[in-house]
């Protein structure tokens, strides 16, 4: 895997990709960015630098809240959840999401 | 919305916590890698080397994430309030000066608002005050305001369909016997819906109900909490015991709550004992349309109809009634219904000289905080290199801005605090001051809208005083602050632009100030010297009341006969007493509580001229006039002689006489006052003050106190005051006054011993207070003023001190050098005192209505005042002037 396969997210989509990654269960930071690399078969790289931040802001919004916990290894991490308006957001954005590829295919020919 | 908040103060309030967290948050992702890399197969040291690589800055990726948590805004505000009190704490007395002027500014803008507050802002305590009403009986075809009515009359208005309640109340006053020393009280009679009406519950027992509606006196009393804390020592089984009230016998029924109190215009006490009657003699169930004999009426009008519409159908109402009754309503009086809102009825007289104070404190408060923008913008100037540097150093204008605000809002809060504390602290000491004649006094306090507005004048202050250093930064820019900083020289020209403007402002401010403060002295002044019509010095005064029981068998004062021997009896002992040179008696004193006004009946004259026939009777004892000195003009005083059963006779005073017998003989004429007997006019006196120096009032008719005073049926003087000459102390002669009074009748109270001068004095307290008060703000002006003044020359020659060496190197005089300061002192006193002049001649003419005597454009106070503001410029010019003198120009030259 080198690093030229890999694509920039593109603006506003980390969050998208942060709330859905935690609609099946809570996870720490660690875990969210490996599991969206692994579900993107590598494609999608989250760098650490706009990780934490992102975390920090979504639970400031309020759409996901943290509690510490104990990782697989046994170690103590900080786990995050998402919270019922967090929910509604994801739904919200994938929605949005949706329609706006549907719309970016029509638009470059490619539907 | 609410979270956030709560979200960035976990952040900031916890931030020790929060930071080792997000450390640990970080640290694991951080190993969870590097083991990652080391399952992969790389060494340690390569795991954690690319591990790092990957993450890239630590702490930029923690700064982002304070950022995300919304920590920044407010950590920079905590860094400004720290820095702020550091700056402050640095120049202790600038912070100190500065503060202690804006708590005295703030301090007297909380005192003065939290009487404004009470007195005109806040609503009546009682339920849905909007809709209770004072109503007046007026009769202007004869000028009469406010006429006594008769029990149809009332009726009338319950009929009339826009009251919910219509009740009669009557202030007086009744004597409490019983306890060991007799007691005068204020009394209020109403009709029983009184309480009703006004919608307010007891604290203990029941206030008055259809139960008590009898015609003449219900046997019950309802008590004010006072008298029953005071008196009854709050005993909870008050209820159902008898008091003895003029002599009858009262059941207490209840006990008011703590705040009520009677709506009525303040007198020297508060009401303490309500009685419920029917207004009408058991005798005399079907009482007459003309026996008008009741004072005052309240109302609350129906829910959802208007003053304005309540008025017009009373005033048709009133024309149909004179319709129908012809007779009982003479054309020419065009009797007529009014209402007020009660509340503007109360504090109606006491408006316009709180609004004067207001406004005065206003001006102070807006003079100190120019000051403190003086005094932060010199010291702007000296910061000038600190800030060069600092936004050399990255810091955006916004910051420097708000740093210097953030400043400015902390003095004014310290300033804020300590004059809300003051204002808290001396609250009561200051009410103290405040004349009794203001309404509603007993209800000032210190309130959340009174801290509203203390905080808020604090905050804008602060904001005022802190624009113009922050304004000024702003301008000062990055090269030319440095440049200016390294030279340590330049008199920056917008910088003294800016303050030139500042100190012109504050002058003419304080000459508002001054001409406001000038004007009051002046009306105060002119009625300390105004005529009384009498000699004041030497008399000392005491009230008495006579009991009015409703049970005439109970009445030892029944008769005029009864009354006059006992005033004969107590006039010969209170002359006998060592020390008092004569005794005499009347009914109302100079300048005391005003009586009521009658219509004045002249013979021989059509009364349908629409004339103002307004006249106030006055019973006098026969020495009265020799016991006052007043001159008497022409005919004769009273005598022995003038008695019951003997010839009705009066004495007028000049103003009556000149007004209806213009150069004419007055004497021997014929006249009544309302329905009463006709009196002969046996003598004119001079002008008395009778309802106070600042009042013209209107004509006055003296009759003698041992006739029968018959102008009201029913209706008898009961209230009399001794007057003496004597060149004793009244504290002398209280307590035998007390004795001889108690030696006739040990039942009668002996109140308000009082010099006469003491009684004038009274009559001009309120414009003796706003006079001291204005007069005191004046002075503070002027002193900020000249230290504004002072300050600013001052600073300028500090800064052009080489410009000044130089002018004396090329060969200036040491009068070159004074011209230049003094005229710099000058042209900015010349400016301040033309714009204040400007300020003055509008804010005078809104103070027309406090003066007396005075005209508000006053030639000499408008020409006082500058003279005087330009004095002190002048001698706050002098020591700046003095030391640029002294600079040598050697040492400016060098140093520059």
């Amino acid at each position: 895997m080198s690093a030229n396969q890999r694509i920039e997210l593109p603006q506003g989509t980390l969050d998208l990709l942060i709330l859905q990654t935690l609609v099946l269960e809570p996870q720490h930071g660690w875990a969210i960015s490996e599991r969206v690399q692994q579900i993107s078969s590598d494609v999608l790289c989250i760098q650490q630098g706009s990780l934490y931040p992102a975390l920090h802001r979504l639970e400031r919004r309020g759409w996901i809240k943290a509690r510490w916990g104990v990782s697989e290894n046994n170690r103590r991490a900080k786990y995050y959840e998402l919270t019922k308006s967090g929910r509604r957001q994801l739904e919200a954005e994938k929605d949005a999401w949706v329609k706006l590829t549907a719309a970016m295919a029509q638009v470059l020919g490619t539907a | 919305m609410l979270r956030d908040v709560i979200f960035r103060l976990r952040s900031l309030l916890r931030r020790g916590r929060v930071e080792a967290e997000l450390d640990d948050e970080l640290r694991f992702h951080f190993e969870q890698q590097v083991e990652k890399h080391i399952r992969s197969g790389l060494t340690h040291a390569e795991a954690v080397r690319r591990a790092r690589l990957f993450f890239g800055g630590m702490d930029q990726v923690k700064e982002e994430c304070r950022d995300a948590r919304g920590v920044q805004l407010l950590e920079t505000l905590l860094h400004d309030v720290r820095y702020g009190l550091r700056m402050l704490r640095q120049k202790p007395t600038f912070t100190l000066v500065a503060v202690l002027t804006l708590a005295l500014g703030v301090g007297a803008n909380t005192a003065i608002f939290s009487i404004v507050n009470a007195v005109l802002l806040r609503s009546l305590q009682f339920p849905e005050p909007g809709r209770l009403v004072r109503i007046y009986f007026n009769n202007p075809g004869t000028g009469m305001h406010g006429v006594l009515y008769s029990v149809p009359e009332l009726e009338d208005l319950r009929r009339s369909g826009v009251f919910e309640y219509v009740t009669g109340a009557e202030r007086g006053s009744i004597d409490l016997t019983g306890g060991a020393e007799v007691q005068r009280l204020e009394m209020v009679t109403a009709n029983p819906n009184y309480f009703s009406m006004l919608g307010v519950t007891p604290q203990i027992g029941r206030l008055f109900g259809p139960q008590d509606d009898t015609p003449g006196f219900a046997p019950s009393a309802v008590i004010s909490d006072s008298l029953w804390r005071h008196k009854f020592g709050g005993d909870p089984n008050i209820l159902g015991r008898t008091i003895r009230l003029d002599n009858d016998p009262y059941e207490i029924a209840g006990v008011l709550p703590p705040g009520f109190r009677h709506p009525g215009r303040s007198q020297s006490h508060d009401v303490e004992v309500w009685l419920a009657s029917g207004f009408r003699a058991a005798s005399d169930p079907e009482p007459v349309r003309s026996a008008r004999s009741f004072p005052g009426s309240l109302g609350r009008l129906k829910r959802g109809i208007t003053i304005q519409h309540a008025q017009a159908r009373l005033t048709a109402m009133a024309a149909e009634i004179r319709r129908d009754f012809p007779a009982d309503y003479p054309v020419q009086a065009r009797w007529t219904i009014e209402i007020r809102p009660l509340q503007e009825d109360l504090v109606g007289r006491a408006r316009p000289m709180l609004l004067v104070l207001f406004g005065a404190v206003l001006l102070i408060v807006l003079i100190v905080s120019l000051n403190i923008a003086n005094l932060l913008l010199a010291r702007a100037s000296g910061r000038q290199q600190e800030m060069a540097v600092r936004s050399a150093l990255g810091a955006s204008r916004e910051r420097i801005v708000t740093q210097m605000l953030t400043e400015s809002v902390l003095l004014s809060f310290f300033g804020g605090a300590c004059g809300i504390a003051m204002a808290f602290g001396t609250l009561q000491f200051i009410l103290h001051f405040v004349p009794p004649s203001i309404p509603r006094l007993s209800e000032v306090n210190i309130d959340w809208a009174v801290l509203a507005f203390a905080l808020l004048i604090s905050l804008l202050t602060g904001l005022l005083f802190g624009l113009a250093p922050a304004l000024h930064a702003v301008r000062s820019t990055l090269s030319s602050g440095m440049r200016e900083g390294a030279g340590g020289s330049g008199y920056s020209v917008k910088t003294g632009q800016l303050r030139d403007s500042l100190i012109v402002s504050e002058l003419a401010l304080a000459v508002v100030l001054m001409i406001g403060a000038g004007l009051l002295v002046r009306t105060l002044q002119d009625l300390l010297q105004e005529n009384p019509g009498f000699n004041p010095t030497q008399v000392v005064t005491a009230s008495v009341n006579l009991p009015f029981p409703n049970d005439p068998k109970n009445d030892p004062y029944r008769t005029v006969a009864k009354q006059t021997t006992f005033y004969r009896e107590l006039g010969r002992r209170l002359n006998a007493l060592p020390g008092v040179e004569l005794a005499g008696f009347s009914s109302n004193l100079p300048a005391s509580v005003n009586g009521f006004s009658f219509t004045l009946g002249i013979e021989d004259r059509p009364s349908n001229s629409g004339d103002d026939l307004r006249a106030r009777d006055i019973l006098v004892s026969p020495d009265y006039f020799k016991v006052m000195q007043a001159p008497l003009v022409r005919g004769r005083v009273f005598t022995e002689t003038d008695e019951d059963e003997k010839p009705r006779v009066a004495i007028v005073d000049e103003s009556t006489a000149r007004r209806y017998w213009p150069g004419r003989n007055s004497l021997g004429r014929r006249i009544r006052m309302g329905q009463g007997a006709w009196m002969t006019i046996v003598g004119v006196v001079k002008d008395i003050k009778q309802d106070g120096l600042d009042m013209d009032g209107v004509p006055h008719v003296y009759v003698p106190m041992y006739q029968e005073w018959d102008v009201s049926p029913g209706y008898v003087f009961r209230d009399f005051c001794i007057a003496l000459r004597t060149p004793l102390r009244k504290s002398a002669l209280e307590p035998e006054i007390r004795h001889q009074v108690a030696s006739v009748d040990p039942k009668l109270p002996v109140y308000d011993v009082a010099s006469m001068n003491e009684l004038l004095d009274r009559s001009v307290a309120s414009r003796r207070f706003s006079a001291q008060l204005v007069g005191a703000f004046a002075g503070v002006a002027l002193l900020l003023a000249a230290i504004g003044i002072y300050g600013v020359l001052a600073y300028m020659v500090g800064q052009r001190s080489r410009e000044i060496g130089l002018r004396v190197a090329l060969g200036a005089t040491r009068e070159d050098i004074l011209k230049l300061i003094f005229r710099k002192g000058a042209v900015l006193a010349g400016a301040g005192v033309a714009a204040g002049m400007i300020l003055s001649a509008l804010a005078a003419s809104m103070m027309a209505s406090v003066l007396y005597g005075v005209r508000p454009h006053d030639p000499a106070i408008f020409l006082a005042v500058p003279v005087l503001l330009l004095a002190v410029a002048v001698l706050a010019s002098y020591l700046p002037a003095r030391r640029a003198t002294k600079v040598d120009p050697l040492v400016a030259l060098r140093e520059a």
